[in-house]
């Protein structure tokens, strides 16, 4: 049973399996918050700290004595649900440990972690909240962190977890592809301006497909991410013309009936003469109205029917978790074997030299107030000397040395610099 | 030795069909280096087979025939990256390797003892050869048409199973087929006009049977039509996949009804 008190790497975290999305989004951090309140927790003794924010985590890494720094960060999280009382912020949350710390974060940038099993976003996730908080890091979580997105690499470059299209949007692109092939060069309207119609587009460009229009109700939105995605904001009723010349329709507005109706597309699309539209409607309540998907080239896909096609990629990726798996393993065991050992030889090294140092001036002092003194007595008083610092120094050796086996070393390390004025490594 | 080398050809063709089929029983794939290393190992014997054939009868015809399926196949996977063509192709070339070794791979007498001896001539070779690869290209067309109707169901009716995971996409499918045929109407027109000059050349040195020339015949016109109907008509997609596999049909049906009004194996028709 190892003492949880002392320095070490820990993790404070709510994430989706813990907390609801509501209670998720109000504990996610902006990048601009997160120094602040980095800032706050080191304040509160902690010695590094890495904030990792994403819509499905809230994680604080951190290198630090349990108590004060956790309360801190319990109030800080306990801030955002003002009406929950601190018992109950603290249901959501958990807590990670040293060496389990350690691999919980492997697992995380691998993807092991996630919603959606291997999906590679994490990955950046990781890297941009290190980046933001390398200021505050500390030269364990530094390590820590720079290794996780090794491992994330690793993990998908020598499995098959990351293979396939384990997204709904990705798996909308996946079935464009399979009616298109090459999607590079192939034009696409978005109607609606959320996150999903977003992430959606956006996973559309990146295979080449033009967004020539974003269609909104509100056309602030609309024409900020046509700004990003290279085309053109327009207003849902100028939408309906363009049914007869694109080759892929995303529908993901927030309406409550369906908007693409036979009744204002039918007609159009039947004037396309053959070529085949691509419809994914990533609504709920749906976008679409099933009976456009009647017209002979109109290829129609909802929500359940793009998760359907995610959940075989994942089914396929869960085959490849126990060889993921083995690579945290091994990772996590290399980390351990140098955090364990980091500084110890050193510092041990260091503190017999003071110790010697010491021994040596309070031995020469103690000659000259005794005056004369026959070299035979001399001999067994510097002996005398060299047993008792040896006595003295033995413990602490013996329980620095096993803390260093046990992946301990670096908290025991801080407590004698501490306590020796030791210099900390620069 | 022609037939032993058959026989090699038909074990490579039939456990390359084997593999290419695995995926759509719920068995593992076989890596797709193997994929292409069976049949591709398997043409270079046939290769060495066909040129040691005489390219008379029906046996070398359908050897002949095999071998331009598995290498239109092989170029469809480069070109689709996917093994589905070798559903259809690789049966279809190991039935037809067969059939060949079954009904003998070498002339008989009677009309073809007397064909085999202008059969030497290099006009006649390359008359045979174009012939057949329009064939092959036509039979193509309709294979990737029948993906292509396969494909467009499972869309259509948002099923994802095997057919929409390991099918070529439909555009591609759609520019195979058109491909096939753009290809295969000029390689079907050379091969026929050069019977028609040898025959003019070499009068009395080569019977051609009623039945081949309105086999021949028809077989062209049914080709043009699909090419006229691609590329004047501007039809694509579903219609004309259905074109296609309905002349291909038509075709077939027409050889059928000619050989078994004059069966017989040492002509192919």
């Amino acid at each position: 049973m190892s003492d949880h008190s002392g320095v070490g790497i820990k993790v404070l975290g709510v994430n989706h399996r813990t907390a609801p999305l509501d209670v998720r989004e109000r504990f996610a951090h902006g990048a601009h918050e997160v120094p602040v309140a980095l800032a706050r927790v080191m304040a509160a003794g902690a010695e590094g700290g890495v904030l990792l924010s994403t819509c499905n985590r809230t994680e604080f890494y951190l290198v630090a004595e349990e108590e004060p720094a956790f309360e801190t960060v319990w109030s800080l999280l306990g801030e955002r649900l003002p009406a929950t009382p601190a018992s109950g912020v603290r249901e959501y949350g958990y807590v990670v440990r040293d060496r389990e710390a350690v691999r919980h974060l492997y697992r995380v940038s691998s993807g092991l972690d996630s919603i959606i099993l291997g999906e590679s976003q994490i990955q950046g996730q990781v890297r941009e909240a290190w980046e933001i908080s390398r200021a505050q890091a500390g030269p364990v979580l530094h390590r820590l962190f720079q290794t996780a997105l090794h491992v994330g690499s690793r993990v998908r470059t020598e499995t098959g977890l990351g293979m396939g299209t384990a997204s709904a949007a990705s798996a909308g692109v996946a079935v464009a592809g399979k009616i298109f092939g090459d999607l590079a060069g192939r034009s696409a309207l978005i109607l609606g301006a959320g996150d999903m119609a977003e992430l959606a587009a956006t996973c559309l460009s990146d295979e080449g497909v033009q967004v020539t229009l974003v269609a909104n109700r509100t056309q602030e939105r609309a024409r900020a991410i046509a700004e990003r995605l290279g085309g053109r904001a327009v207003s849902l009723e100028e939408a309906w013309a363009h049914f007869a010349t694109t080759d892929i329709a995303l529908c993901s507005t927030a309406a409550p009936h369906a908007v693409v109706t036979w009744e204002r597309v039918g007609h159009i699309i039947a004037g396309r003469g053959g070529r085949p539209l691509c419809i994914l409607d990533l609504a709920v309540p749906r976008d679409v109205d099933p009976a456009v998907a009647q017209l002979e080239n109109v290829f129609l896909y909802d929500v359940d029917d793009l998760q359907t096609v995610a959940a075989q990629a994942t089914a396929r990726r869960r085959d490849e978790i126990p060889a993921a798996e083995r690579i945290v393993e091994e990772e996590t065991d290399l980390f351990w074997a140098w955090y364990g050992g980091l500084g110890v030889v050193p510092a041990i090294k260091e503190l017999r030299s003071r110790m010697e140092a010491l021994r040596t001036a309070e031995l020469e002092r103690a000659f000259r107030q005794l005056g004369t003194l026959s070299p035979e007595d001399r001999a067994r008083v510097e002996q005398f000397s060299q047993a008792l610092m040896n006595k003295f120094l033995h413990q602490p050796t013996v329980a620095l040395k096993a803390a260093a086996e046990e992946g301990r070393g670096y908290g025991l390390l801080e407590a004698l610099r501490r306590l020796f004025g030791m210099e900390p490594p620069a | 030795m022609i037939v032993t080398l058959h026989v090699i050809v038909l074990a490579l063709y039939g456990l390359g069909t084997a593999l290419a089929l695995a995926p759509f029983l719920g068995l593992p794939s076989s890596p797709r280096a193997l994929n292409i290393a069976l049949p591709c190992a398997g043409a270079a014997a046939h290769v060495l087979a066909i040129s040691q054939l005489t390219p008379v009868g029906l046996g070398p015809a359908l050897s002949m025939l095999a071998l331009c399926l598995v290498l239109l196949q092989l170029a469809s996977e480069r070109l689709l990256r996917g093994s589905a063509v070798a559903l259809f192709t690789g049966p279809l070339a190991t039935a037809l390797v067969g059939v060949a070794l079954l009904s003998g791979l070498t002339p008989g007498g009677g009309a073809g003892g007397v064909e085999a001896a202008g059969s030497r001539n290099a006009w006649f070779i390359l008359h045979v050869a174009l012939s057949v690869s329009g064939v092959a290209l036509m039979a193509l067309a309709f294979i990737a048409a029948a993906l292509y109707l396969l494909q467009f169901r499972e869309l259509k009716a948002r099923r994802f199973g095997q057919v929409f995971q390991l099918f070529p996409p439909l555009e591609r499918l759609d520019q195979l087929n058109r491909f096939a045929l753009i290809v295969g109407f000029p390689t079907l027109t050379l091969g026929v006009l050069l019977a028609l000059g040898y025959g003019a050349r070499f009068s009395g040195g080569l019977h051609v049977a009623k039945a081949q020339i309105v086999w021949g015949m028809f077989t062209w016109v049914v080709l043009g039509w699909a090419v006229w109907v691609r590329v004047v008509r501007h039809w694509a997609g579903r219609r004309a996949a259905f074109a296609s596999i309905a002349g291909f049909s038509a075709v077939l049906l027409v050889y059928v009804v000619l050989k078994l009004a004059q069966p017989g194996v040492e002509r192919f028709l």
